[in-house]
């Protein structure tokens, strides 16, 4: 086997619990995006993009359709004879098994596969975010600083500051300061939870932080302060692109708009640098004769035979004749009966709204109405 | 399906396809938004349990290959059995579209020989249908019949679609040119392997003719017999059948019928991105892939992955290829618009509802 430089650990294991009912049955990065994608598609998109062939794909909270969904990989052309995808789910030992407690754990309990392909580099990800980025920048400015860990950070506003962990930079970049979701941050640099370590940094702190009762085995909390504390080379990695951690819905609402702006803070159609799915092969969308469309994206699988205004229309989702759509994300399978309404709202999987329902609010206080996948709203309470 | 094998024929040409069929063959011919004709043929094998299928090959095969690669999206990658690429005959094909040349299969009897499997189901490339194999099987099992042909009761007068004729489902002759109410063979049958290597063998010094124009003295020795098939059918083998079909495909019948989630017709994969769909875009009764921007408006049209409608173009009973773009102003009307074209500024393209007027494909 060939030796990699630098192989990817994805940490997909999180619920996501604030995105409420469209995490009930599978994780967070699981979660359609765009009408098309997964979010985790993001990650994978961007590690075979940056010549990474090798994805060990964390997983623990209703793994099935992650592990259906990434299957051999080979929809990110991660499916090669050097590398693959490869999920990994906390497993038992001789001394018993139990979940993975933190971050730094999962990787911790899968030191053996990081020792399996031994590269001198490892990328640490989270399976949830949003954004376009070639690692391949930001590993060579790990090697040209002579860095033991590289910390991706972006400028944040600062009335969000104190939702991340907080970085403070000298002008060469190295790290002076790391704080974990800081109450009054002193800094609006905010680590976007993307990691080079180089690999026997690595191992060393996390074997070491395994055996630290008080510690709570995550990156930020942990990992990075102590090597901070250790003297070790930490620095930071610019990045100035669209990035987004959609964990409310809200957030989640809001960046799916964004997509239909004129032009889009983030870009899903880039041939240099492609987002990758695994879709199923649907049809085409037909458009029926009575249809008004405007301002909307629409994956294949999906009919239209009613109104459709500003929303998004993900694989196989469709609006019967008279129905109304506006300022609404209808996901996968998602089906809006005839004459029914639905406004500033978020349609899971294989979600229905009834013949002739209002789902959702056009008012401009309204919270975004929100069906959970596989649900059926015949009216009444939302 | 673990005895039978497939074949499907490609190695044929028709001149009445015009420019469409220039670069490419009718099998790679693009169809209804995100398919190739050959896709309906391919996906009705493997949806109908045949898992190793031979495709016989034209000489113009790049579009094909380039389409089908490894046949992974049919999942024919497999260790054993899968997709075989089997050469066609270079011999007289310009001109006819005679679908089932002997010559074909004899240049291919390894792939016969080396499959345990004692039947073997042969179609052509251009029949847009969605059929399941598993009754045709069935029923030849169940006859004991030497060949099952699938027919279908002719909807129109077709001087390219071949003529069954039969008594109580004994074949006696099939002759070319079919009217409408007659039974018409829609270029797929059912045949035991080793009746296929017989024929192969017996009329070698004829080889370059179609296997049913062969077997024209022998209906009366040969139990050859018919298998009815009432679901849509479209035969593709000029311009105007292409375009009705294309067309046809809007109704939400055949729509249904084609297109069934049980049986998907599969295609290449691609990443293309959902279409975007502009603020005063005005669109209405057309089929449009992923991969496109809609600016402008649309009716009754058919078009291909990324297409771009810029504002004030119209585009209208149409079917417009892949990488297109119609500029801002432009009218196109009863026409099809092969790939990569772009139609300029204000730019009035107008054909009949008789005669479409065809742009051909943009020269790389």
């Amino acid at each position: 086997m060939k030796r990699n430089e630098c192989i990817a650990m994805l940490l997909a294991g999180g619920q996501g619990s604030r995105l409420k009912a469209l995490t009930k049955s599978i994780a967070k990065p699981a979660v359609s995006f765009g009408g098309k994608y997964r979010i985790i598609d993001f990650s994978l998109s961007n590690c075979a993009n940056s010549g990474i062939n090798t994805v060990g794909v964390l997983t623990q909270y209703r793994p099935f359709l992650l592990n259906s969904y990434i299957s051999s990989g080979a929809s990110w052309n991660l499916n090669s004879r050097d590398g693959g995808v490869f999920v990994l789910p906390p497993y038992a030992t001789e001394s018993g098994g139990s979940w993975y407690e933190g971050t730094a754990d999962a990787i911790f309990r899968n030191l053996e596969f990081l020792d399996i392909y031994d590269s001198e580099y490892v990328l640490i990800l989270s399976g949830d975010h949003l954004y376009r980025m070639d690692y391949r920048k930001m590993l060579k400015n790990h090697k040209e600083k002579g860095a033991d860990l590289s910390v991706s950070v972006m400028q944040v506003p600062w009335d969000e500051a104190s939702r991340f962990g907080i970085i403070t930079a000298d002008e060469d970049g190295r790290i002076v300061k790391f704080t974990e979701k800081p109450a009054e941050p002193d800094s609006n640099l905010a680590s976007m939870g993307i990691y080079i370590f180089s690999k026997d940094i690595l191992v060393k702190a996390l074997i070491e932080d395994s055996t630290d009762e008080n510690s709570d085995h995550d990156f930020g909390k942990n990992i990075i302060p102590k090597l901070l504390a250790e003297g070790k080379n930490l620095f930071t990695y610019e990045f100035s692109g669209f990035w987004k951690d959609v964990g409310t819905i809200p957030a989640y609402h809001e960046t799916s708009m964004s997509l239909l702006d004129d032009d889009p803070a983030f870009v899903l159609d880039d041939p240099e640098f492609p987002f990758m799915s695994n879709s199923n092969i649907y049809p085409p969308q037909y458009i029926g004769a009575n249809a008004d469309i405007k301002q909307s994206l629409v994956a294949n699988g999906c009919y239209v035979k009613g109104t459709v205004h500003h929303s998004i229309l993900s694989i196989n989702a469709s609006v019967d004749e008279g129905a109304v759509v506006k300022d609404s994300v209808l996901l996968p399978g998602a089906h809006v009966e005839k004459d029914a309404v639905v406004i500033k709202a978020i349609l899971g999987e294989n979600a229905v709204v009834k013949s002739g329902c209002t789902f959702g609010s056009g008012e401009d206080d309204a919270e975004i109405a929100l069906l959970g996948n596989h649900e059926v709203y015949e009216g009444g309470q939302q | 399906m673990d005895k039978v094998i497939g074949i499907i024929a490609a190695n044929y040409d028709t001149p009445d396809l015009e420019t469409l069929t220039h670069d490419r063959t009718i099998a790679s011919l693009p169809y209804c938004g995100r398919y190739r004709l050959i896709d309906f043929a391919l996906s009705n094998m493997v949806n109908s349990g045949i898992e190793t299928v031979g495709l016989v090959l034209p000489y113009k095969y790049r579009s094909i290959i380039d389409h089908i690669g490894i046949g992974k999206e049919w999942s024919l990658d497999k260790k054993n059995g899968g997709l075989f690429i089997l050469p066609g005959s270079a011999f007289g094909i310009s001109a006819s579209t005679d679908r089932f040349i002997v010559r074909d299969f004899g240049r291919n009897s390894v792939y016969l020989h080396r499959s345990p499997a004692p039947h073997v189901v042969v179609t052509a490339s251009n029949m847009v249908c969605n059929i399941d194999y598993s009754g045709l099987y069935e029923e030849h099992l169940k006859s004991g019949a030497d060949i099952t042909m699938v027919q279908t009761v002719a909807k129109h007068d077709n001087e390219y679609v071949s003529r069954i004729i039969s008594e109580n489902g004994r074949v006696k002759d099939v002759i070319k040119g079919v009217r409408k109410g007659e039974e018409a063979f829609i270029d797929s049958f059912i045949i035991n392997r080793e009746l296929l290597t017989d024929i192969i063998e017996g009329y070698k010094a004829v080889s370059y003719s179609d296997m049913f124009q062969c077997l024209r003295d022998s209906y009366d020795q040969l139990n050859v017999r018919t298998y009815d098939y009432d679901g849509y059918v479209k035969s593709i083998f000029n311009i105007n059948s292409y375009f009705e079909g294309n067309m046809e495909s809007l109704a939400n019948e055949v729509d249904k019928a084609l297109f069934c989630p049980d049986r998907p017709i599969l295609t290449k994969e691609q990443d293309s991105v959902p279409t975007k769909y502009g603020r005063e875009c005005e669109v209405r009764n057309s089929i449009i892939p992923a991969g496109c921007k809609i600016e402008g408006n649309v009716e009754n049209s058919v078009l291909f992955r990324h297409v771009v409608v810029e504002k004030d173009a119209i585009v209208r009973n149409s079917i417009i290829m892949q990488d297109c773009v119609i500029k801002s102003g432009a009218i196109v009307e009863n026409a099809i618009i092969d790939r990569g074209n772009i139609v300029g500024e204000d730019t009035v393209i107008k054909g009949t509802e008789e005669k479409k007027f065809i742009l051909p494909k943009k020269k790389d």
